[in-house]
């Protein structure tokens, strides 16, 4: 067909609705707020990994959906979770990424949470342990047993992930949330502690489904000429896209020949605790988090939406914990070869998110972005983009291909 | 110093600073004629996040070499990286054979591709800061590099690169 005038440009493509979506669920700004309050502050987040704080007292501090959230191990182990803010006057309690409470701090004790404005004191539990002038300012109308901090749902789970919900009542344990698609690795990522090597975060201009998008679909890879090279054969073609309960996705396993890559050699000399050399497992977790087990190094991908078109996604790298020094420095190596900051497919991969981001902002025209290829759920079938879609509209009772009518079953299922 | 160290100090120099007119020139292999066969380069940064010293990139020359040949195959943002670099402290050894140098480094992003070339060609972006920790040899007075490891404070990265700093 040649090019299309503005009628052609804009009508429905030639697809069964589910097989394609509207650029608005990717820069609606009221879509976008709806996503926060609906969906991230509703669902399970790993937050961080708990080789993080790995002695009691320290701390890690993240946010979700624009939240403040603080993650502290306490002496007796336990991590746990509270948001960052101040019952007082709402201040930020903990303004570090990372850190341990063992030290004091300018406004208050060792071993407490204090905020600095006005010396409230907090333990690893939450408990509110101190209050400045606490009697002269509030006789008996409140004291510090009724001022202790906002506790949030967390579990360390998973490989050792920290996870914490927002909702004091989520849909669903995280167990019954995650624990299948996970089942693949998961003898693997829990045989022994983990420990991350690699941290690097990428603020950019594109909506975080559009991240999730690229982890959850590899036709792509004709954009990645090492995945190509390294990839393509009959067992690439062989892998098959498993949708789960809740909007997840898996994608199985095949040999990556890493060595038909020039200056690569094969990386059956290091694998993970009961995994087979050079294999692959990846697993899309709804709303946007990202489990590579490649080889020697697993990668995970954490977003925080941070507007319609802009999302932070910080990258991680682990290995075993009790890796020797050599273990742990081929494993750095596997992973920053193709996953690090200077690596051959993740400049790409947010070359091509960005460049995306960049016809769809907010007050582009409303487009449709295909999402309709079956190959038997084959590994350049799009099932996974409509699985996840299909449970985006249930959660926010929004048509992904019409996001201003109200949610219903796609003509084709989401397998 | 002795007008021998001067000289070396000075050949030290000169070898870093013509490293980054050929780095900002992407003539990578005139940028590895400048180091040894046995050279080897990292990327390295202190995570305050995860409270590790992580590794980002690291190299030998051949691995270099193959990489800065095979790399035109990928797909990569066009806007050149633009080095700003001061030497800060050269320090030859007693033998005059060898010198470790610490320079401060700023990179910038001189944008072509940015998120709409329309808009964004021509501005330049600040890429990365950091500093090159350099060990050279001294050989008939040239300096040749025997590791570099590039140094980073930052580590929000963006789109990253392909290419070596």
């Amino acid at each position: 067909m040649p090019a299309r005038n503005q009628k052609q440009w804009m009508a429905d493509p030639n697809l069964q609705r589910g097989e394609w979506v509207d650029s608005r669920i990717y820069s609606d700004p009221e879509i976008f707020e709806e996503e926060l309050e609906k969906i991230f502050k509703k669902t399970w987040i790993p937050v961080c990994h708990e080789s993080e704080l790995s002695e009691p007292y320290d701390f890690r501090t993240t946010t979700i959906a624009r939240e403040p959230v603080i993650v502290a191990r306490g002496p007796d182990n336990t991590v746990r979770a509270f948001l960052n803010v101040c019952p007082h006057r709402g201040m930020m309690i903990e303004r570090r990424p990372a850190g341990s409470f063992l030290e004091g701090q300018p406004s208050g004790n060792p071993k407490r949470m204090t905020c600095m404005f006005h010396a409230w004191q907090f333990d690893m539990k939450g408990n509110c342990v101190y209050i400045s002038r606490e009697k002269e300012g509030y006789q008996d109308r409140l004291c510090k047993e009724n001022t202790g901090l906002r506790r949030l749902r967390c579990e360390v789970a998973m490989g050792g992930f920290v996870w914490v919900c927002l909702d004091d009542k989520p849909e669903c344990s995280l167990e019954e949330w995650a624990g299948k698609p996970f089942d693949c690795i998961r003898e693997s990522i829990d045989a022994e502690p983990l420990e991350v090597f690699h941290y690097h975060k990428a603020i950019i201009n594109t909506n975080y489904k559009l991240w999730h998008d690229t982890n959850s679909e590899f036709y792509h890879d004709f954009m990645h000429y090492h995945n190509r090279v390294t990839g393509f054969n009959d067992e690439y073609f062989a892998r098959k896209n498993i949708g789960f309960e809740h909007g997840h996705v898996n994608v199985t396993s095949f040999e990556v020949n890493y060595d038909e890559y020039e200056g690569f050699e094969s990386r059956e000399e290091l694998s993970f605790p009961k995994f087979p050399p050079n294999q692959w497992f990846m697993i899309d977790l709804f709303p946007g988090m990202n489990f590579n087990l490649r080889g020697s190094a697993l990668r995970c991908d954490i977003m925080t939406p941070l507007g319609p078109n802009k999302v932070m996604i910080e990258f991680r790298g682990l290995g075993v914990k009790a890796d020797t020094p050599e273990e742990r420095q081929t494993r750095i190596e596997h992973h920053n070869s193709i996953w690090g900051p200077f690596g051959r497919n993740l400049h790409e991969d947010l070359i091509g998110v960005t460049g995306q981001g960049a016809t769809m902002n907010d007050g582009s025209e409303p487009r449709r972005i295909l999402h309709g290829r079956h190959e038997d759920n084959y590994i350049h079938d799009e099932v996974g983009l409509r699985h996840y879609y299909d449970e985006w509209g249930k959660w926010m009772d929004r048509l992904p291909s019409d996001p201003m009518q109200k949610y219903t079953a796609p003509a084709v299922a989401a397998e | 110093m002795s007008a021998n160290g001067n000289g070396a100090v000075e050949a030290v120099k000169d070898t870093i600073y013509r490293s980054c007119l050929l780095l900002d020139e992407e003539k990578w292999s005139d940028w590895l004629d400048l180091c040894d066969d046995g050279f080897q380069y990292s990327i390295k940064a202190w995570s305050p996040e995860i409270n590790y010293d992580m590794t980002y990139f690291s190299a030998d020359h051949k691995h270099l070499s193959t990489m800065t040949e095979q790399l035109p195959k990928h797909n990569t943002d066009h806007s050149p990286l633009k080095r700003h670099s001061t030497v800060y402290t050269v320090d030859v050894d007693k033998d005059g054979k060898t010198a470790t140098a610490i320079t401060s480094l700023v990179v910038y992003q001189n944008m072509l591709d940015g998120e709409t070339s329309h808009l964004d060609s021509g501005e330049n972006h600040l890429f990365l800061v950091g500093k090159y920790m350099d060990k050279l040899k001294i050989e008939n007075g040239q300096a040749k590099f025997l590791e570099r490891e590039v140094r980073l404070e930052t580590r929000r990265l963006d789109k990253g690169s392909h290419w070596p700093i």
